[in-house]
């Protein structure tokens, strides 16, 4: 068995070290780029939203390199065709002569560790310290994204950081123990701090809500982050893995978000549709200068709460741009929109101050 | 006191219930005109441009009944009495509905995994300050009308499957099968052109779909467990249909229904195995009448 599993922006590093860890062979997908996303789209149906024609490119890139397997998490209980996903994946993929198995994990603990034990064959202590390692590696990753987010508009030599992250991501990569992380770590906390910036400036902060894979890939959302830091932007974002994987195993975040936005939708729609308006909330109450709306085009949950969103924004006068994704969409075009937003952002931060 | 119901997608998952179970109580009903050129234009422009047609087409209706009526009423869909949920566009309706029109929405949510469809309507009644006898009549009478019409169309299909005419299936969400301006009449133009029309929701299947959804069904029939309840549903009576002898199939679905995504998939896998001719409509705001009757005319020269 050669298995392989969807590209999800720089997260991948840790779902590598998981399947290493658990023994399983597999083959690392590559990033998802315009190419292996063209190809996705020729195979998948056209009315299914945008990440599943991204992950049906990957699955493409790494047969070709031999991958029979995929492993592919979907949800079992959401109201949304994240559902099917497996299921519409799997029938693509054969209908078009590709013969390869399907192995769906549901997004519970129980489902997870019982379809990795029958597929892995590792024991029970090794899929814990594999878990504990993935989480490692993903808390590292979100971490250090984080940092950059906040250095980005700061720094003094422009890219400095940019470029430090990829340098990380690369060797962490490499890393294959527990004690490895940790002391790369501390490593990178010192030269984080070697990066020269202005502490004291202040930015304009945008806060990025909408669908998790959308707002989290930065191949598929052309580096949104990275755009906007290099304008002079700090970009805030809630959505990562972490925090979905905290809210799978925890219910109560769901109870607290409805809590918070029963003024304006009072039952769940599916998909993030409640925390994209919980988050827009929430980023105006700590005095955010923009929000940016990302969504695959026709995503179900993020068409249906838009509206809402959209009168928020009237309500409260904060800049507000909703980018619908999708394989037709240019970079240029993001660019445009981008910098006008940009501009908006930076005159309604400057009649506050 | 006039309570409006918008007369597009919720109204017709009940159109008979509601209806009797409000002048019952004592109410006026106002239902919104035909969809028509206007309707939908209105709608399309409020709208989100993202979401499907059919929910364009339903705040175009929620448009034209502002004002009109005192309460406008938009029930919450959430599950279905096999504990399946309804499309999850449905589960914000009465919100956005309260963004888009100044006149008071009536609204209840309907969650039978919580609670059961009775209870749910006796607090729609409370809401009316009516009391729980006059309620309770109010529904009975109500599920009997519609246990009526049910019987009627039961009884149509029976008399139209044995009719010797090329019969075809219309498969689509009954706000797509009845709603003749949506739909651009395409049952009109296929009997126009010597065809026995048959609606999907039409046929009644003997097993209840939550029942028969075990886990091994993928296995079983070549398709998952549906959690939508048409997704179930119109499974199971294609296999009931498959036992007739039938023409064709045309599938309608509206532009960006991102269930009919899914089910599309596995509807056209079914007939495609039994090599019965399967025609595929999208239908949008553009409304391209000509384009469908060629399309049309087509498939029907294919059958023959």
């Amino acid at each position: 068995m050669k298995a392989t599993f969807p590209y999800w922006g720089n997260y991948t590093i840790a779902f590598k070290a998981l399947f290493k860890k658990l023994g399983v062979d597999f083959i690392a997908p590559e990033k998802s780029s315009q190419r292996s996303v063209g190809e996705g789209v020729k195979i998948s149906p056209e009315m299914y939203c945008f990440p599943l024609k991204v992950n049906i490119g990957d699955y493409l890139a790494a047969i070709r390199k031999g991958a029979d397997t995929v492993f592919m998490v979907t949800s079992s209980k959401g109201s949304c065709r994240l559902r099917y996903y497996g299921d519409i994946q799997e029938k693509a993929l054969i209908e078009n002569g590709h013969n390869i198995d399907f192995i769906i994990l549901d997004q519970n603990p129980k489902d997870i560790y019982k379809k990795l034990k029958k597929n892995s064959g590792a024991s029970f202590f090794q899929i814990i310290k594999a878990f504990y390692f993935f989480y490692k590696k993903l808390g590292f990753i979100e971490w250090l994204e984080r940092k950059a987010q906040y250095i980005r508009p700061r720094e003094l030599k422009r890219g400095e950081v940019d470029r430090l992250l990829d340098n990380t991501f690369e060797k962490l990569d490499k890393i294959n123990n527990f004690r490895g992380v940790s002391k790369f770590k501390k490593e990178i906390k010192r030269e984080i701090r070697e990066i020269g910036t202005e502490k004291d400036k202040i930015v304009p902060k945008v806060g990025l809500i909408g669908e998790i894979f959308t707002v989290t890939d930065g191949a598929i959302n052309f580096d949104i982050e990275k755009k906007l830091g290099r304008e002079g932007i700090e970009v805030h974002r809630d959505m990562d893995i972490s925090y979905q994987l905290k809210k799978s195993v925890f219910p109560w975040k769901d109870w607290i978000i409805q809590r918070k936005i029963i003024p304006y939708l009072k039952s769940t729609v599916g998909g993030h549709g409640r925390d994209a308006i919980y988050e827009m909330l929430n980023y105006i109450k700590e005095d955010f200068d923009g929000i940016i709306h990302l969504l695959p085009f026709g995503c179900m949950p993020e068409t249906t709460v838009r509206p809402i969103l959209e009168k928020i924004h009237k309500e409260n006068g904060i800049p507000f741009l909703s980018l619908s994704l999708d394989e037709q969409v240019a970079e240029v075009g993001i660019n445009t929109r981008i910098e006008a937003f940009v501009d908006v952002v930076r005159n309604y931060h400057k009649t506050r101050c | 006191m006039t309570i409006g119901i918008p007369k597009a997608l919720i109204y017709w998952k009940r159109p008979y219930f509601w209806q009797t179970f409000f002048k019952e109580l004592g109410f006026k009903v106002f239902l919104s005109c035909q969809t028509n050129k206007k309707v939908v234009e209105m709608g399309v422009r409020v709208a989100d441009p993202e979401t499907c047609f059919s929910i364009k087409v339903f705040f175009g209706h929620l448009l034209w009944l502002d004002k009109k009526c005192d309460w406008i009423f938009i029930p919450r869909l959430k599950t279905n009495e096999q504990r399946l949920e309804y499309c999850p566009k449905f589960f914000g309706l009465p919100d956005l509905a309260k963004i888009l029109v100044k006149t008071p929405i009536l609204t209840e949510t309907f969650d039978e995994k919580k609670e059961k469809f009775e209870g749910s309507v006796e607090r729609l009644g409370a809401k009316l300050n009516k009391n729980k006898k006059e309620v309770k009549k109010a529904i009975e009478i109500a599920f009997l009308e519609e246990k009526k019409t049910k019987e009627k169309e039961e009884k149509e299909f029976f008399e139209k499957i044995q009719s010797k005419k090329q019969k075809i299936i219309l498969i689509s969400h009954p706000y797509n099968l009845y709603d003749d301006y949506v739909n651009l009449r395409i049952k009109e133009k296929l009997e126009n052109l010597n065809a026995e029309v048959i609606f999907i929701n039409q046929i009644s299947t003997e097993s209840k779909p939550c029942l028969s959804a075990s886990k091994n069904q993928k296995r079983l029939s070549g398709w998952p467990k549906f959690h939508w309840e048409f997704g179930q549903e119109i499974m199971e009576q294609i296999q009931e249909i498959l036992k007739y002898n039938i023409s064709g199939v045309v599938e309608i679905s509206s532009f960006q229904c991102g269930c009919d995504a899914v089910l599309r998939e596995f509807v056209e896998r079914e007939f495609k195995k039994r090599k019965i001719p399967f025609l595929y409509l999208l239908i949008d705001e553009q409304a391209g009448e000509a384009g469908i009757q060629t399309r049309i005319e087509a498939f029907m020269d294919t059958i023959k």
